[in-house]
């Protein structure tokens, strides 16, 4: 008789227990990015109780406004590691409870432990997905891929040219195209030249991935630099471009999900990052294409003629990409003011 | 030339000018039919755009939440314009001409700055953000958009009209809803159609200010051309745009805005 | 007896003035104040940062040409639009005004306003389509012409004009409209018994009182399009950097509000002075 008693009571308790935690949590990020799928969050809800929100942002730097003037408004928020130690000086994020994100084991150590996401001694952001900004070409004009970041300067292609309109991202390519380090520039005058030479082969700049796959597709370009999730986006989607990684290297990034300090369901949280770096998930989402995920059981279950696998899984690849570091306020200023300087020479 | 012919070409201009206006919209409308994601020509017909339209939720409480605070602002904004330009017609006193020139700062001012200014204010005052925040700055936006048109209309406004009628007897009361106020009603009807189109375009207000998952329809397409823009987006706006062209041409129909005298 | 008067016609005015001008002040002008305070600081005072009051921003503005030369570009664009726009709508708000009667006035009236009503961004992506190579323009000539022609206009600073004319004109073509109609036919048919021309009588009448409506009309579109950077940005492509552009990027690619600030005020300067200098020559031009 007790016993019953005992498992109904226990029963109840799971349910009460359930019902208290089944929160809504809200995600700030990109939009489109990954965590907004529909599938996805209906299979969270269904696993976990929990339901989820969006919110979006545009820029990074937005990104970062918003989590100053809405203290307690997100739970979820992507930022790319370049920025989480400064999200992290600020107090924006905190740490990572590491025991409640069980897929973290599958994450290499050279991810799990990148400094920027360990901004002040813990982990502050899972590593999520990373990729690379280098270019894609049209596959209808090249006959042969070119493997040089020297197309840029091609006259064969002057006027079909499109590079991202971003200070950081102009100066950083064309830091690569001069050999430099792009998170140390020492010589800016030779980026400055390459850039300034580069100007007059350009068609116009590109905003967003749509302007990108318009622009593509409307035959208005034949090289432009891309991001390689977006790039595998457009193939799939039958845009005939194909992304090269030249011999002079490619920019790298990665991108981790961070908790803000004053997020009241810290629990949810973590339980929803966990299923954002899960094998199941991350298969799913690359078939429509993604960046490449930083979990290696996730990034080993992709078939092998996947984007991912095929460009990014390959080491001598990897090699060439120079990872993106924080840049210091007065640099990225710097850049800005080359780049503005010479969008107004036009 | 001769006169008839001078209305002809007058007809014709107002014609092309009418073509000009609508070309996009027409290309808006046929590019929702179309078949290509990136509006890839040759045309193909299809109606998958408004299949999908019709299962994304998402798109469709954006816009309804859109016309619901579209309607307020104009309805707030255009009586509180009303009221202000008739006193700036109406009499002289020290400070109009400041408060004339203090119109401008909303419409020049990026509203990217705009904007931002509000998101910092509205939480320095505590007041947050959520709908009646949207709906603050909505209407603060579009006030003065109402005050210069309606005051546009005022100006030509014939004061010994209202001195005729009070000499034929009429009490004040009389004279402004008799006289005045269909003087003025073409004038508060533009003013109004413009507050309604500052307030349903607005993008970086509402993108500040609504709460998550709150969005208009504005900031859902200024988001998601990041990643891909989709045609469904034209889908809603032809809907949107030929529903109101049928509300309209109803109304004008019925009504007598015109300034028919 | 007059002091009441005085004071009936001062609450009257408040009464009037007060709420439009409050929600302004609480929803633009106190927001703003905040912005022009910060324009004064070395950086955001958010967080820990160290800040100092400094006019450095303000400086900033005179130690490169790149802002000069942008501010310079923008104002030529607002005034290239604003005339095309007045070229373009005035003649079509007469006709609207003097030659269209009943019914189809009224429908025409909002047949001008609706494409206001979709999204400008849709907006100027469609114009996009239309004026790319090989786009809507280019196929529908060639199906018209005898001829084959090349149009691209896409990228260009004509594209960007045909894109800001095509979201501002409605402004032009209304108020001119409102001022238009309100002119007495009589007036102009007195005018004609005494042996004026149609050119005399649109310089010596009808453009002087129409002028509110017409000068409402162009400062509507001038004062915005001087600071717009998403039209020139889509539609123009290379050369689609204008003023507008290097304050978006203060605020989207550098935290620098303080900057950005400081750059818009000194745009909201330059814009007030223009129509300060301008609305004398008007007036006299009025009379």
């Amino acid at each position: 008789m007790m016993k019953p008693f005992f498992l109904s009571t226990a029963a109840a308790v799971a349910i009460v227990g359930s019902a208290a935690s089944a929160d809504e949590i809200r995600v700030l990020n990109w939009q489109g990015y990954g965590t907004d799928l529909d599938w996805s969050v209906a299979s969270f809800a269904e696993s976990s109780g929990h339901t989820v929100i969006h919110e979006y942002f545009n820029s990074e730097q937005e990104m970062l406004t918003k989590l100053r003037t809405n203290p307690g408004a997100y739970d979820v928020v992507l930022i790319n590691a370049a920025f989480t130690p400064q999200a992290q000086s600020e107090g924006l994020i905190g740490p990572i409870d590491v025991s409640m994100v069980g897929n973290l084991a599958d994450v290499p150590a050279n991810m799990a432990e990148n400094v920027d996401l360990n901004a002040g001694g813990s982990l502050h952001g899972v590593p999520w997905t990373w990729g690379l900004t280098s270019f894609a070409v049209n596959t209808n004009e090249f006959k042969e891929l070119p493997t040089s970041i020297e197309v840029f300067w091609d006259g064969d292609y002057a006027g079909k040219v499109s590079i991202r309109d971003d200070a950081l991202e102009a100066v950083q390519f064309a830091a690569i195209a001069t050999g430099q380090d792009i998170n140390d520039i020492k010589d800016l005058d030779a980026v400055k030249a390459k850039l300034t030479a580069l100007m007059p082969q350009i068609k116009t700049y590109w905003g967003s991935e749509n302007d990108w796959n318009q622009f593509m597709a409307a035959g208005d370009l034949e090289v432009a630099t891309f991001w390689s999730g977006s790039a595998s986006r457009s193939m799939a989607a039958g845009l005939p471009v194909q992304f090269i990684v030249p011999q002079e290297g490619a920019i790298g990034w990665l991108d981790g999900l961070s908790i803000p300090t004053s997020s009241t369901k810290k629990d949810a949280a973590h339980a929803f990052i966990n299923w954002m770096i899960d094998p199941e998930f991350y298969v799913k989402w690359a078939a429509d294409g993604a960046p490449a995920s930083a979990n290696s059981k996730a990034a080993a279950a992709l078939p092998d003629d996947a984007f991912n696998k095929r460009v990014l899984g390959d080491a001598e690849v990897v090699a060439r990409v120079q990872f993106q570091r924080p840049v210091s306020t007065e640099n990225r200023e710097a850049y800005l003011a080359l780049w503005q300087e010479l969008k107004a020479a036009q | 030339m001769s006169g008839v012919l001078l209305t002809r070409l007058g007809k014709l201009w107002l014609l092309s000018i009418l073509f000009f206006l609508y070309a996009p919209i027409l290309v808006m409308a046929f590019m929702s039919f179309n078949a290509s994601q990136y509006y890839q020509l040759p045309f193909e017909f299809s109606l998958k755009w408004y299949e999908k339209l019709a299962l994304n939720t998402e798109i469709l409480d954006a816009a309804t939440r859109s016309i619901a605070i579209a309607i307020v602002t104009t309805v707030v904004a255009t009586v509180l314009g009303t009221a202000a330009s008739v006193a700036l017609f109406r009499f002289e006193f020290r400070g109009k001409r400041f408060l004339q020139v203090m119109l401008f700062p909303p419409i020049a001012i990026p509203w990217l700055i705009t904007g931002t200014a509000m998101l910092i204010f509205f939480f320095g005052i505590g007041l947050g953000r959520g709908t009646p925040s949207v709906i603050i700055g909505h209407v603060a936006l579009a006030i003065p958009y109402v005050i210069v048109v309606v005051s546009a209309r005022l100006a030509t406004f014939d004061a010994t009209l209202e001195e005729a009628a009070r000499s034929l007897g009429a009490n004040a009361w009389t004279v402004t809803r008799r006289v005045t106020f269909p003087w003025i009603v073409p004038g508060i009807i533009a003013g109004a159609l413009f507050a309604f189109a500052v307030s349903f375009d607005q993008f970086v207000i509402s993108y500040f200010l609504s709460e998550p998952g709150d969005s208009t329809l504005p900031v859902l397409i200024y988001t998601s051309i990041r990643k891909g823009f989709t045609p469904e987006i034209n889908a809603i706006s032809t809907i949107i745009i030929s529903v109101s062209m049928v509300v309209m041409l109803i109304a004008a129909r019925f009504s007598n805005f015109g300034g028919e005298r | 007896m007059s002091m009441t008067l005085a004071n009936q016609q001062r609450i009257k005015i408040f009464s009037l003035l007060s709420p439009a001008y409050l929600w302004l002040t609480v929803a633009i002008f106190l927001p703003l104040s905040a912005m022009f305070y910060f324009s004064f600081l070395s950086d955001v005072p958010f967080g820990q940062k160290e800040w100092f009051y400094s006019t450095e921003n303000y400086q900033a503005f005179f130690q490169t040409t790149t802002y000069a030369k942008l501010l310079w570009k923008s104002i030529n664009l607002g005034l290239m639009v604003t005339g095309c726009a007045v070229l373009v709508g005035f003649p079509c708000a007469y006709v609207l005004a003097k030659s269209i009667q009943g019914r189809s006035r009224e429908a025409l009236f909002l047949l001008v306003i609706l494409p206001f009503w979709s999204n400008s961004l849709v907006r100027i992506f469609s114009w996009a389509i239309v004026l790319r190579g090989n786009g809507v323009l280019e196929i529908a000539l060639n199906t018209i012409l005898p001829f084959e022609v090349d149009v691209n206009l896409m990228f260009s600073t004509p594209a960007i004009v045909i894109g800001l004319v095509h979201s501002y004109l409605p402004y032009v073509i209304l108020t001119s409209y409102l001022a238009l109609q309100a002119i007495d036919d009589n007036l102009i048919d007195a005018a004609r018994s005494m042996g004026a021309n149609k050119l005399t009588i649109l310089w010596r009448i009808i453009l002087p009182l129409s002028l509110p409506g017409l000068l409402a009309g162009a400062v509507l579109i001038f004062v915005p399009v001087v600071g717009s950077f998403m039209e020139p940005r889509i539609l123009g492509g290379r050369v689609g950097t204008y003023f507008g552009t290097v304050i978006e990027d203060q605020f989207v690619a550098v935290f620098n509000w303080p900057l950005g600030a400081a750059l818009s005020f000194i745009l909201l300067a330059v814009v007030l002075i223009i129509l300060a200098v301008a609305s004398p020559i008007l007036r006299r031009a009025q009379t």
